[in-house]
């Protein structure tokens, strides 16, 4: 997962090669495809585009939705938001943190979870909440995070 | 048309579009600022030109150098408001950047002395003239703002070195305080460090157009490169004679597009002959080359190359770094040089022909050669104007200044190079090779440095004009 096919980021490439002001959508189909965004991919649209290196890596260090790092198979999203707060979330995180021997922003060695802490995911009711691959877990317990983590390989 | 608008109380009426701070210019008040230059898009960065705006009885405040003009706008510039938020933004500014000269004295102006908030010690503003100029005028676009937040920053990708910079200082004559000259990756090269890269590193006597030189020659050795091949032959000559193990040099790897390699023997050096008008990502390599454990390196390159390693020799600790390391540097003569696509897109559009199949390719009295399959193929130079890289207007260096040895076609007749000595090593690298001498129209090279020169003043004009302002 680590390394980027540059035959992949061409095809992404091509489908707006010649337009204008596409550079944020395109990284983040890269982002999408990818789920992240290799110093390869980045030299790969600056000679294609011909829009600069240092353009590019703007727009990529800006957006939290763009990672220039590899990213774990799954991403885990721990809720740190007000209500989430409330209800114990930061025992989640330290517990989640505790499970992966990881912390909060990095990626599990064996690639296999990226852990990341958001600001309020929108559904304050199920708090604390914890999403992932986009799946939501809530009124999450210590003692869950466990048995959660364990569906993903 | 013209609109009417009151400043300070004052009547002003100025051209539709432009913005307040304009108009105040001409009303003849000053508002402060440190992000603005009138050659380049307005940022609203350092929030200094905060003022007062009153339209249909309502108050606010907006960035002059960026607002518009409107009829019947009210403006304010030195409300009691808008003092005291400048003074906030410069105590603010001064806690930041406590040692900057120019922070200081717009503080002091504003009675401000002594931050109340705890002193950093940072030189950048993040003002953004200096990616701005980069970007709007230079057009290269080597350093841009980078991350957000509190971690906003002034950097090059993945901050290293830059690939892209040509070293032509604009950022370093627009920045208004010191961050610039201190960056580590780019290569700003002002005057002052033209003329202490001149003392520390040349020797001979200082020519107007040539710069720094000891011996200025023609000459014509036995390969068959560019020209007389004396970049090959230096080489050869240089690896044997054992000044430098390695060299870095641009090779066509994939028909004409080209790349920096690190060559160790003569078969090496042999590959790379030939000219190539393109300007090739060099700088990482060469750090690449000192990471894996090479100390002594002929580097050629072009003036923006050259300005690059010279800055790097004068920035880093390179001795630190890499204990031994010993650079020589063999500038070529650059008048400008192509973007590897566009080139190729032109040569296709005018001649028909591949120029991945070209055997060579030449820029010589104002004339571009292409030679595919013994045949040439010419036209004026200037028919390709709009495939030359970005930045290359804004370079004034044709003979690579600060290198140890300069060589170039100008200058000497059909199938001799122009060499030009500079400095100890690159005496003693010439002197080691055998080549057949002759003369040099020192008025044919003159006359290109002054037109290059030309140029660049012409672009510059424009930034110098706006820092006067």
């Amino acid at each position: 997962m680590a390394e980027i096919d540059l035959k992949g980021v061409d095809e992404i490439i091509d489908r707006y090669k010649g337009e204008e002001g596409v550079l944020i959508q395109l990284l983040l189909d890269i982002q999408n495809e990818f789920y992240w965004i290799s110093p390869e991919a980045i030299a790969r649209i600056s000679d294609k585009m011909r829009i600069p290196k240092s353009q590019i890596y703007r727009i990529a260090t800006f957006y939290k939705a763009m990672s220039l790092k590899p990213v774990g198979r799954h991403i885990i999203q721990v809720c740190l938001g007000t209500a989430c707060q409330i209800r114990g979330a930061p025992k989640i995180m330290d517990r989640v943190e505790e499970n992966l021997k990881i912390k909060e922003g990095a990626t599990t060695p064996d690639m296999r979870f990226s852990l990341r802490r958001v600001n309020c995911l929108g559904c304050c009711a199920m708090g604390p909440v914890i999403v992932v691959d986009g799946k939501y877990h809530g009124k999450v317990t210590p003692v869950k995070v466990k048995d959660i983590l364990e569906q993903y390989e | 048309m013209a609109v009417k608008l009151e400043i300070d109380g004052k009547e002003a009426e100025v051209e539709k579009g432009k913005t307040i701070l304009e108009a105040a210019k001409e009303a003849g008040i000053d508002i402060p600022t440190l992000c603005y230059h009138p050659a380049l898009e307005p940022f609203g960065a350092c929030r200094l030109c905060s003022v007062e705006i009153e339209k249909r009885g309502r108050k606010k405040v907006v960035t002059a150098c960026n607002y518009p003009v409107e009829e019947g706008l009210v403006v304010n510039t030195k409300s009691n408001g808008i003092i005291a938020i400048r003074k906030m933004l410069l105590e603010l500014l001064l806690a930041r950047c406590p040692e900057e000269g120019k922070i200081q004295s717009l503080a002091s102006e504003y009675g401000i002395v002594k931050p109340r908030f705890k002193l950093e010690d940072e030189r950048c503003i993040l003002c953004g003239l200096c990616t701005r100029v980069c970007e709007e005028l230079v057009g290269v676009s080597a350093i841009n703002i980078i991350n957000r937040g509190v971690e906003r920053a002034i950097g090059t990708p993945y901050l290293e070195l830059s690939d892209d910079c040509i070293g032509c200082g604009s950022c370093a004559l627009v920045c208004p305080t010191e961050a610039i000259k201190r960056e580590k990756n780019i290569y700003p090269t002002t005057a002052e460090d033209i003329r202490e890269i001149e003392d520390g590193y040349l020797e001979g006597g200082r020519d107007e157009e040539l710069g720094v030189y000891s011996d200025l020659i023609a000459g014509k050795t036995s390969v068959d490169g560019q020209d007389g091949g004396m970049v090959t032959s230096l080489l050869i000559s240089g690896m044997e004679n054992n000044f430098f193990d390695a060299a870095l040099v641009v090779r066509r790897e994939e028909g004409y597009k080209a790349e920096a390699v690190v060559v160790e023997d003569v078969e090496g050096i042999r590959s790379a002959r030939g000219t190539k008008y393109l300007h090739v990502p060099m700088m990482s390599k060469l750090m690449d080359a000192l990471k894996e454990g090479r100390r002594r390196i002929a580097v050629v390159g072009t003036a923006c190359e050259v300005r690059a390693v010279r800055k790097i020799q004068q920035q880093w600790d390179l001795e630190r770094d890499f204990p031994g390391v010993e650079i020589i540097i063999l500038g070529l003569f650059c008048f400008e040089s192509f973007d590897y696509e566009g080139l190729k897109e032109e040569t296709k559009r005018k001649f028909g022909i591949d120029l991945d199949k070209a055997d060579k390719t030449q820029i010589t009295a104002g004339k571009y050669i292409v030679t595919v399959g013994g045949e040439d193929y010419t036209c004026d130079v200037r028919e390709f104007e709009n495939v030359v890289r970005e930045g290359c207007p804004y370079c004034d260096d044709f003979v690579s200044r600060l290198a140890d040895i300069s060589i170039g076609s100008v200058g000497s007749s059909d199938g001799y190079s122009t060499v030009i000595v500079r400095s100890k090593i690159g005496k003693r690298l010439l002197d080691t090779t055998e080549f057949i001498k002759a003369e040099v129209d020192k008025k044919e090279v003159v006359k290109l440095v002054r037109f290059k020169n030309k140029r660049a003043d012409r672009n510059f004009a424009r930034i110098l004009e706006g820092l006067e302002a």
